[in-house]
This record gives C-alpha cells, structure tokens and sequence, in this order.
C-alpha cells in the first residue's frame, strides 16, 4: 500500500487563483471538478516541489478524485475539524470528532472511519502506527478553502532562492551550450520558485495580518507577558528575517538580478526571444521583486505598534511582578525605597510666624541710637622689653667680634653686660657657642663661679676665636 | 517673572506632593504655556519642578530617612492593580486608563495572595482602600466620579514608570553579574576557535 509521507511546513501551490467556493453539503459538480483540478495541480506540484523541500513527499496509492471529493462534499464539517484539530489524533479521538460532526450520508462512524483512512485523508505517522494526522495535502487544501493562511519562514523562501540560483548555473550552462531543449526545461524550473515565493510572500501577509487582527480583538486571558512572547516570536521568526532576505541588497533581491540577466541573455541570443515562459518568468520576476519587500515592510508597519505596545506593557507587568514578589518573600522591612514612588512635601521647619517678625521689625525701629565707639590710636614710646632682649641677643656677634680671641667667653659676658640676668647670659652664650662665625672650646681648668644680679653660674672656661 | 499666573495655587498644590494633569485647569494650561519659567521660579527655591514625558507636572520628591506610611501603601495598591491588568492579558496602560473602577470590584481583597501583600502594608479592609484611594485623589492620580467609582488619571503614569525603572535595573544588574562571571570564566580554546 502506497501513502503520503509526513511532510509538515508545505502549503499549497498552483491554488493561486482568485476563485473561491464553499465546500460543504451543498458543493456541487462543478465545484467538485474544479476542486479535482487544484487537487490533481496539487499532486502534479508537489512532486516537482518536493525537490525544494526537505523531505520530498512519495504518493503510493492512486486515489480516485473523484470518490476523494465526493466523500469530501459529504464530510466538510468533519474534514474541518480535523484541520483544526491539528497534530496527531488517536483512533479514539478520530471517532469521538466523527461523531461529532456525522455525515450528511448517514453512514455509520466506523465507515466514515474507514474511507479516511482509504482516501489517505488521514495517514498514520509511522507505518502500521496507532497514531494519524491529516494528510498534508489535504490540509494545505482546507487551509486554501477555508481562506486561512500559514506564514512562511525564511527558510522556505531561501530554499526557492537557492532552487531559482541552481536552475540559473543550469541555465547558463544551457545557454553557453545551446542546449535548446536544457533553457526550455529551465525556464519551466523558474517559474516553480517564483510562483512558490510570490504565494508564499502573501500567504505570509495574509497570515501575519490575521495574527495581528487576533491579538488586537482578543479577549481571552491570555497574560500580557504571554502576548508578548507571542509577538516577539512574529517578530522574530517571520518579519525581521524575511525583511534580511527581500531587502534591496538582500540574497532574494541578487537571485532575482541574476535570473533577470540570464533571461535577457536568453532573449538577445534570439533563440528564445518568443518563449513564452521566459517573457512570463521575467514579467514575474519584476512583479515579485518589488512586491516583497513591500508585503513586509507592509507586515512591519502592522505588527510595529503592537509590539511596542506589548514590550511597554509586559515590562510594567514585570517590573510591578517583581515589586509584589519582593515584598512577599523579603516583608515590608527589607522591601527598600527602590520600590516606592516619592511624593513631594514640602515640611517648613523653624520657620518665625508673622507676629514674631513683626516683633523683631519693630524692636529695630524702635532702638535708641548710641554715639559709635571711639578707637585710641597711640604709639608707644619704650620699646617691647622682649623686643629689646631679641636686639641685644642680635647684636652680640658683632659686639664679640672686636674682642676676640677670647680665654672666657662667660667672664667676657658678665664683665660686659652687668645687668643681663642669668637667662639672658645663658641665651647669650649658647647664640655665641653655635654661631656659625665663631670657633668655641671649653678650657681644660677647674669651674669657675661667675656671678649675675640674680644668681651665681659655674662653669669651666670656655674660649672663642674666629672660625 | 513676577507675573507667572496662578502661581499661588500651582505651587500651593505641587508643594502638598500633587500632580497637576490635565484635568487640573487652569494650573495645567498656566504650566503648560511656560513650564522653563516656572521651573526657573522654583529652582530658586531648591524646588524641582519635574515635566513628566507623559505630560504632567509635580516637584520632585526628597529622598526622606522616615517614609510616610502611605507610599508603600500607594506602591502596593497600584502594583496589584497593574499585575491584575496584566493577567487580563490587556495592554496595561488602555487598562488603567481606559475604563472607570467601581471600588468594589477591585481584585485587592478577591486572591489570597493580593491580600496577604495589602495586610504587609496593614491594609486589612475595603474601607482601608477607600482611605487610600482619597490620598490618590489628593495628589492627583486618581478622581472620585461617585461614591464607589472612580478613574485612574494621567499622573498614575509615573508607577508606570517605576515599574519600567525596576526592570532596568534588573536587566543592568543582571548583566553585570552576567559580564562578572565572563570574566571569571574566560572562554575555551575551542570557542575561542569558534
């Protein structure tokens, strides 16, 4: 038995077209038909897009379109809820949702049961595995149908970027060879990336502004800060990214360049100048150039006001978590002023009421006037006594001087200066001692006793030179 | 300078700790038309005059030794309010600001753990937050429009603002630790290869 491998992240191709229709009980023949068309388009591309991709999906067993869209026009609500039940489902949970939503037929749910799994709707995640998911596409079908939209990643539009950059070196060898029927083929590979990129860019659009329009009317408690991580993963994962690869100078924008230069080529060597692929592929490449940087700058423009409205709230909630947290686990005591919000208050202290300044006031105007001090300027006559000691003490080397050498420098001073007390001839003589113009040395001869007016001094000889 | 109009009643407010917003006409316009030459009046005073950037006026508080009672009081309140909004999963500031409050439905008394916080604060009691929301009123961020109802006013911008300063803070100290233990663990040969 043939299956659909598991390939998550796809999204339909060549299910561009403007037409919609509802699927449901009411889906009629044509419907039906052209249902059948997209879904044959839809096998056909993924076998061609599957070489894009990851992990390249293998169909095994032939289903019958026609018997796979009559079960579907029968079970549209069901199919539905499998879609956006989304991930694996147990056989138990696939009963409990078909009984759920019964058939317009009237078939028993084991047989409902049965022809999903006959039609590959659902297949198991693993050969003979207990587990099932919707088949991917099936659901990149309902996705269309249901006009909801899946972003594509940055990753997807690089793998159409590196597709459209390999099917160009295949081009150019093509060209240089003049390999008429290699340029055809090559033409045909183009267009694949560039239908994929362009539905992707506004499936991306389409799904971001959803997601926008959602977080903006949504009234479930959902916390801010949870919002927010929501967003910043938008922001993150889908519009940054994607802006890195569309911007001018990005790689979407240098592929294109170069595909537009080898279709060029292709044309002025007038072997393909009337190709119509390559007149539609670079007519595309025009159109989706300048559309995607536009569609995310478009999706920044949305998602921008909603982020930063988010950051701002999720950092006061944060900041306010912290605050309360604080106080819970520290108390009131260690909760510190970091967390307070201050108040002025102007608190005047000390300050003299009216009646006291009035006082104050009136005690100056009213104080009598008293005559201004007067100051004695007068000199002295005799000198400071102290004044007259420092001279004297000045004067002795030069009054020395004149009478040296000297046997006794302490007879020399009593003799002289008979009025000097015993202080003023030890300053005396300790000034004349160490003076730097004299020589001194004591006389090796019994102490004399040399008399003051108000005292007696001993002492050995001491005799003075010039030094 | 000297003609600065309703100087009396503007500093006679701001000097209480108000704020003067909006809703506080004609001080606000007078403010508004020449804030530079109020502020410059007061500078001379030692007072600031601080110019929110969401436009509202009041003087910059003292760092105080003793801390009035009512502030934590105040903090506690408005943090409960802002976590509630928060987990209503609302921008927080079309929250506060875009709806009135009925007193009794506020969420301070209805979860155990906002309570056990207001009881840290030795707020016990409704009547305990109809005390407080009168201070609020007086200094301007919030106005009574009944007796149970009333509606948060521009001025609540700034515990806003401390919450977005707490963050900060966080974040700063955070990297400081952060760069603090890069420099205690210096890389490894083979990341610095990477």
């Amino acid at each position: 038995m043939r299956r659909w491998r598991r390939c998550r992240g796809r999204r339909c191709e060549g299910v561009r077209s403007a037409d919609r229709w509802q699927v449901g009980p009411t889906l009629g023949n044509r419907a039906v038909e052209r249902a059948a068309a997209i879904f044959a388009d839809l096998w056909r591309s993924e076998r061609s897009i599957g070489k894009l991709r990851a992990a390249p999906i293998s169909l095994n067993m032939k289903v019958n379109p026609q018997s796979f869209f009559n079960f579907c026009a029968h079970h549209a609500p069901l199919l539905h809820a499998l879609a956006e039940h989304g991930g694996e489902l147990s056989d138990a949970e696939a009963l409990r949702l078909i009984r759920l939503n019964p058939s317009a037929a009237e078939e028993l749910p084991e047989t409902t049961w049965r022809r999903l799994r006959e039609l590959q709707i659902l297949v198991p995640t693993e050969p003979g595995g207990a587990l099932f998911f919707l088949a991917d596409p099936v659901a990149r079908l309902l996705t269309y149908l249901y006009n909801e939209a899946n972003p594509a990643t940055p990753e997807m539009i690089r793998g159409c970027v590196l597709s459209l950059e390999t099917t160009g070196k295949r081009l150019a060898r093509a060209l240089d060879e003049e390999d008429v029927q290699q340029v055809k083929l090559a033409f045909e590979d183009i267009s694949q990336p560039l239908r994929r990129i362009y539905a992707d860019l506004n499936e991306t659009q389409r799904a971001i502004l959803a997601e926008v329009a959602r977080f903006k009317t949504e009234r479930s408690r959902v916390s801010v800060r949870e919002k927010y991580q929501r967003i910043v993963h938008w922001m993150e994962r889908y519009v940054e990214p994607m802006i890195e690869v569309v911007r001018p100078d990005g790689q979407l924008r240098a592929a294109f360049d170069e595909t537009e230069r080898l279709l060029h080529r292709a044309r002025e060597e007038a072997l393909f100048n009337d190709n119509l692929a390559l007149v539609r592929n670079l007519r595309f490449l025009r159109l989706v150039g300048g559309h995607a940087l536009r569609v995310f700058m478009q999706c920044r423009k949305e998602i921008q006001p909603l982020f930063e409205s988010l950051r701002r709230s999720s950092f006061i909630a944060e900041g306010a978590a912290r605050a309360l947290e604080k106080l819970q686990t520290d108390g009131l005591s260690k909760w510190g002023n970091e967390y307070l919000i201050g108040l002025a208050a102007l608190r005047f202290q000390n300050v003299p009421s009216d009646a006291a300044i009035a006082l104050a006031l009136r005690r100056v105007v009213d104080h009598p006037p008293q005559p201004p001090p007067v100051v004695q300027f007068s000199t002295e006559k005799d000198n400071p006594t102290e004044l007259v000691r420092l001279m004297w003490l000045d004067s002795l080397p030069d009054l020395v001087r004149g009478d040296l050498p000297l046997q006794d420098l302490m007879a020399w001073l009593v003799r002289k200066f008979p009025e000097r007390d015993t202080s003023d001839v030890l300053t005396g003589f300790s000034g004349l001692l160490f003076h730097r113009d004299f020589q001194a040395a004591f006389a090796d001869a019994t102490p004399r006793a040399y008399h003051t007016p108000d005292g007696e001094i001993t002492a050995s000889p001491l005799t003075l030179a010039s030094a | 300078m000297n003609q600065l109009p309703h100087l009396a009643e503007i500093f006679d407010r701001l000097k209480r700790g108000y704020h003067l917003g909006p809703d506080d006409e004609p001080e606000f316009s007078a403010l508004q038309a020449r804030s530079d030459d109020y502020a410059a009046y007061f500078a001379a005073l030692g007072l600031t005059l601080v110019r929110h950037e969401r436009e509202f006026y009041y003087f910059e508080p003292d760092n105080p030794e003793n801390v009035p009672d009512t502030l934590p009081r105040i903090a506690v309140f408005s943090y409960i309010v802002i976590d509630h909004a928060a987990n209503q999963g609302r921008p927080i500031e079309e929250y506060i600001f875009g709806q009135n409050f009925l007193m009794t439905a506020l969420p301070h008394f209805a979860l155990d753990r906002y309570a056990t916080l207001l009881r840290q604060v030795d707020m016990h009691e409704m009547s305990d937050v109809k005390i407080l929301l009168n201070r609020m009123e007086q200094i301007g961020w919030v106005k009574w429009l009944g007796p149970d109802e009333f509606r948060f006013l521009r001025p609540f911008h700034r515990v806003f603002s401390k919450c977005i300063e707490i963050v900060q803070a966080a974040n700063s100290q955070g990297n400081a630790a952060g760069a603090a233990n890069a420099s205690q663990n210096p890389p490894t040969s083979s990341s610095a290869k990477e």
